[in-house]
């Protein structure tokens, strides 16, 4: 556990407590003065912690739930109450197509490109052989690689393909940009999986696949959350290859380009691009603090192994 | 190589009998080119879309490649003759670089720091206000960057966001500032902008670390009468070294590779030159002035950039892990 | 050669008044003959220019594809967006049948092989003498028509009449009653942008070089030349970025807006006077019906009077080599850009038809917002330079980079003028 778990929730709250009422030993009362004192500046801390993290999306909100946003003199809670911001957005400004795009380029991307990660870090950490080394350079190589660097020979690629204005041409893109971090992260889970378990269920007559399914699978799911929270990131979020790639049809946009346009349309409706803003972030957000617990894990598990 | 046996990676020195082949199956062809089986489809992907990618960029680099060219296919050679204009361009040394690097300086060292305390902070929580505190920087994170830029963009409007309308109301300015025009607040607000959204992670993963500190060796420290601060540097940072590293290295990648944040502000698009960055001027001479060939070189200029930085890391890293 | 004074001439309506009775060409499209029973045209429209543009093509829609059984497919394009755009869809190969392409644009995009010639069609329909000289020369590249002349349009002094009568003002004249309107009306509503100057636009800065006596651009030989560093053009440019810098007139956040941000902040009562285009009133009254009949339009003035020219823009309808069916495409630019549908277009938008007879029509209007835009066209309309270049230049934002810098205070007039013509003759002349 942690290092001062002593200082409890309770302290934080009531740090303002008189320290008279501890108790009269000085040694002691020197102690929870210090003690209190940490509490509170622990509480003041929070408090701006909280402040300077959350601003932001509440500001977005209040504007977003605000009839009047964008006219100026903007209180901290919206003057006049209204959903009519989003329902605009979600008819008129299209976001309904929008969200769909982005839900199924996501959906793929993360999915695909978790099974190949699995599959080719099981590869790296669980067999030796010729080039092992150089292909995992490679892959440490691939990822510092800026994006930037990539668009214009991209763009080229994916136009030999013929899979300009696509979906699936970007979903492809998304997976090969969300591989590298992916097994990298993915193959000190594999390694750490005793292989003394894997010799039980072969030695109960499993096959390699089965044993694959029953051991290997569960025992790296952390890790599978931790790729899949990246690669959901880059597939929703990502920019400039969506702007690149797409050009003109904008019935396949995904929110970030989608809101890009909007905003284009819209540049001094503050209110109806920050209903866009919270429709684009909420599902992102919901995803996030649903495997927060895990994601803390995984993330450790796989940079210390890393 | 037809040995099967388990990669040592991190359970090193344990017994290595034949294990992934799974008994007495050890020499067939199967097994033997399962690795590459694995592989495959992710290397293929890679190939295609990655490495491929990465070359070609090399190549365009060293011609003079714009619409005919891409229309047409034919490779158009110029040399060097591209590296030779951006390296003779003042506004590389005067705008871009800076931008670029000093901005990625500030962003790893501001966002590294901040996450830092912040996982200080709260491995001295106890679990209820963790679980608040946590749950409030996810929402930071999760908020992307697109949204998060037009977020702050709306904070730092000129006539009407909150700031200004703030520091009037407090009578700090009697007049409206237009943050985005002067290179330094502009890139203020990208700071802000960029941290804010970086040091979730940077907060989760090194709180993930440090609870795994053992206590006694914290405890132990505090009885020789080490303070808060020591302690930090003497028993923390050694043991999260690793921790670091990787956090860091990715931090300078991502920080390295701003774009949206930059190129969706009013004049970052190009208009304003004293804001442009390496990507946003790679971009806009490749897909505005149709300079393709210019734009790979500027891209590759990029990309040598980062790698020389990270290489640096990544040998601290890796020194005493085998790959 | 001043390539700037050529629309004026050409679009001399001597010439087009006397056309103005076989308005035709509507009539023939009927026997264009082309049958493309489920095929699909792919168009690109600009987007924001007519304030009803879906309705319309709704109706262009079904009228095409009664004539030919083909489908229409619409996608609506911001001019924001748009150059980048067809940029990308001509090296990806995905670019649409037909496009509205901004009149400095065609040439550009002829340049690339992207473009279609249409000469034969026009000459075929017999409307060779039935366009407006002015757009065909812009869409004329080497010597072929690639962009069939739709639209034009012009941008003029746009003004609060309700408060220029308030503080008993009249419609400017002079740089001078320019200054002396915006300072009553910064001393009688303090709250209000006497006159907006937005720094990330372009087309607003050229009247006042022109206005002066500068050029943009000039052609020798094959060498082009900026004009933007003379005495002139820094005397247009200094005036009219000292109404914000010394004047005070615009807003700190001017310094980042687009012409679309002037429209919304006028829409939304914040400004006196504008520099807007002829299609902007239709725009604000569709934003804020409060304002209808309380603004009017007025040539922009010169420096001591007159008429000082403006950008006489536009759009031209270009085929796309692209398309598979050049005779379909052709039916929906006929369709498009004469008779009917180019008029109700007009109308609807506030343009003028790029077909002269039809253009003649336009210019008898007595439309408070109507003539004065008139007026501008005819009497002080001007051209950027004509050449496949200057869309680079655009793209690049020279203008817009040099008036954002002297508005923000990195630069002195001087310096940015200088800066600004350095890198339009490298581009240009690149």
């Amino acid at each position: 556990m942690s290092v001062s778990t002593t200082n409890t929730t309770a302290d934080v709250a009531v740090s303002a407590r008189p320290e008279a009422s501890v108790t009269p030993a000085v040694r002691t009362s020197r102690r929870s003065a210090r003690k209190t004192r940490s509490a509170a500046g622990k509480a003041v801390l929070v408090v701006l912690l909280l402040a300077f993290t959350l601003f932001p999306a509440f500001w977005m909100l209040s504007s977003a739930f605000d009839s009047k946003a964008g006219t100026g003199g903007q209180q901290l809670l919206p003057r006049e109450f209204t959903l009519d911001n989003f329902a605009y957005v979600l008819t008129e400004g299209g976001f309904d197509v929008f969200l769909r795009n982005s839900a199924i380029v996501a959906l793929v991307t993360v999915l695909a490109s978790a099974v190949l990660a699995l599959l080719a870090s099981v590869a790296v950490a669980r067999f030796r052989f010729k080039f092992r080394t150089a292909m995992l350079l490679m892959i440490l190589i691939v990822q510092m690689v800026p994006l930037e660097a990539l668009v214009i020979p991209l763009f080229v690629q994916v136009r030999d393909l013929q899979l300009l204005n696509t979906l699936l041409g970007l979903m492809v893109v998304y997976v090969a940009l969300s591989l590298p971090f992916g097994i990298w992260m993915l193959r000190g889970f594999v390694a750490a999986v005793p292989v003394e378990l894997e010799e039980a269920a072969y030695l109960d007559g499993a096959s390699w696949g089965r044993m694959f399914r029953s051991v290997m699978l569960p025992l790296v799911m952390p890790g599978l959350v931790a790729t899949s929270v990246f690669s959901f990131i880059t597939a929703w979020n990502e920019f400039i290859f969506a702007m690149t790639l797409l050009g003109g049809a904008s019935e396949n946009y995904t929110v970030a380009i989608g809101l890009k346009q909007f905003f284009g349309e819209h540049s001094n409706e503050w209110g109806y691009i920050m209903a866009a803003s919270t429709i684009i972030t909420i599902p992102v957000m919901i995803f996030f603090v649903i495997v927060q617990r895990r994601l803390s894990s995984g993330l450790v598990a796989g940079a210390v192994k890393g | 190589m037809t040995n099967t046996l388990q990669a040592p990676s991190v359970a090193q020195g344990a017994p290595a009998p034949r294990a992934a082949g799974g008994p007495g199956r050890t020499k067939n062809l199967l097994t033997r080119t399962r690795p590459w089986l694995l592989l495959a489809p992710a290397l293929a992907v890679l190939a295609v879309l990655l490495l491929w990618p990465l070359v070609r960029v090399f190549l365009f680099s060293l011609q003079d490649y714009g619409l005919r060219e891409i229309v047409s296919g034919e490779p158009n050679w110029i040399g060097l003759a591209n590296f030779g204009e951006i390296f003779t361009s003042p506004e590389l040394y005067t705008v871009v670089l800076p931008n670029t690097v000093g901005f990625a300086v500030l962003a790893v060292a501001g966002t590294v720091a901040l996450g830092t305390a912040v996982a200080v902070l709260m491995a001295a929580l106890g679990p209820f206000w963790r679980t608040v505190v946590g749950s409030a920087i996810m929402i930071a994170w999760a908020m992307p960057a697109v949204t998060g830029t037009y977020v702050w963009v709306w904070i730092f409007d000129a006539d009407r966001g909150i700031f200004n309308e703030t520091l009037q109301a407090l009578g700090l300015q009697d007049e409206p500032v237009n943050w985005f025009t002067n290179r330094y607040t502009f890139y203020a607000i990208v700071l802000l902008n960029v941290i804010h959204h970086g040091f979730p992670f940077v907060a989760i993963t090194i709180l993930a670390g440090l609870l795994g500190v053992p206590k006694e060796m914290l405890e132990a420290a505090e009885m020789d009468g080490a303070g808060a601060w020591r302690r930090f540097w003497r028993i923390i940072v050694p043991n999260l070294k690793q921790v670091f590293a990787v956090v860091i290295i990715l931090s300078t990648i991502w920080d390295f590779k701003v774009f949206a944040q930059v190129y969706l502000m009013p004049g970052g698009a190009g208009s304003n030159r004293e804001a442009l960055n390496l990507g946003v001027w790679s971009y806009v001479e490749s897909f505005g002035q149709n300079r393709y060939g210019f734009g790979s070189a500027i891209a590759v200029l990029l990309t040598l950039v980062l790698l020389a930085i990270t290489v640096v890391y990544v040998r601290t890293m890796l020194k005493e892990d085998e790959l | 050669m001043n390539k700037r004074s050529l629309p004026i001439v050409a679009l001399g309506l001597t010439a087009a008044l006397a056309l103005t009775a076989c308005a035709g060409g509507s009539d023939d499209t009927a026997g264009g003959g082309v049958d493309a029973e489920g095929q699909t045209l792919t168009v690109w429209i600009m987007e924001g220019t007519n304030p009803e543009s879906e309705a319309f093509f709704d109706s262009v829609g079904e009228a095409f594809t009664e004539e030919t059984g083909a489908e229409l497919d619409v996608e609506f394009v911001q001019w924001a967006d748009a150059h980048d755009r067809f940029v990308t869809s001509i090296a990806g190969g995905t670019t649409p049948d037909v496009a509205e392409t901004g009149t400095t644009w065609t040439a550009e995009f002829a340049d690339a092989g992207a473009l279609a010639p249409i000469g034969e069609f026009v000459d075929e329909a017999g409307l060779g003498d039935d366009l407006v000289e002015g757009l065909v020369e812009s869409g004329t590249y080497e010597e072929e028509l690639y962009g069939m002349p739709w639209y034009a349009g012009v941008r003029s002094l746009v003004y609060r009449a309700d408060i220029f009568e308030e503080l008993g003002l009249e419609a400017p004249t002079s740089w001078d009653e320019i200054v002396a309107a915006g300072e009553a009306i910064k001393a009688a509503h303090p709250d209000m942008m006497p006159f907006a100057v937005p720094g990330d636009a372009e087309f607003p800065v050229y009247p006042w070089v022109w206005g002066a006596g500068g050029e943009v651009a000039t052609q020798e030989g094959d060498e082009w030349a900026s004009g933007l560093d003379s005495a002139e053009s820094q005397e247009g440019i200094g005036f009219y970025t000292g109404l914000a810098t010394e004047h005070g007139f615009s807003s700190a956040g001017a310094t980042t807006w687009k012409e679309t941000d002037v429209l919304d902040n006028f829409a939304q009562g914040n400004v006196g006077m504008a520099l807007m285009g002829s299609w902007t009133p239709a725009a604000i009254v569709e934003k804020n019906a409060e304002l209808e009949g309380k603004f009017a339009a007025t040539p922009i003035p010169g420096k001591d009077g007159g008429i000082a020219p403006s950008v006489l823009g536009g759009s031209h309808l270009s085929m796309f080599e692209t398309a598979e069916n050049k005779e379909l495409a052709w039916e929906f630019v006929e369709l498009m850009t004469t008779g009917e549908f180019a008029d109700q277009w007009g109308q609807q938008s506030g343009y003028f038809p790029g077909q002269a007879s039809l253009l003649a029509e336009t210019m008898e209007s007595d439309d408070p917002l109507v003539a004065p835009f008139a007026t501008q066209l005819v009497e002080g309309g001007g051209t950027v330079p004509v050449t496949p270049k200057y869309g680079a230049v655009q793209a690049k934002k020279t203008t817009n980079t040099a008036i954002q810098a002297i508005l923000s205070g990195q630069k002195t007039v001087e310096q940015a003028t200088a800066d600004a013509a350095a890198e339009m003759n490298e581009i240009m002349n690149g």
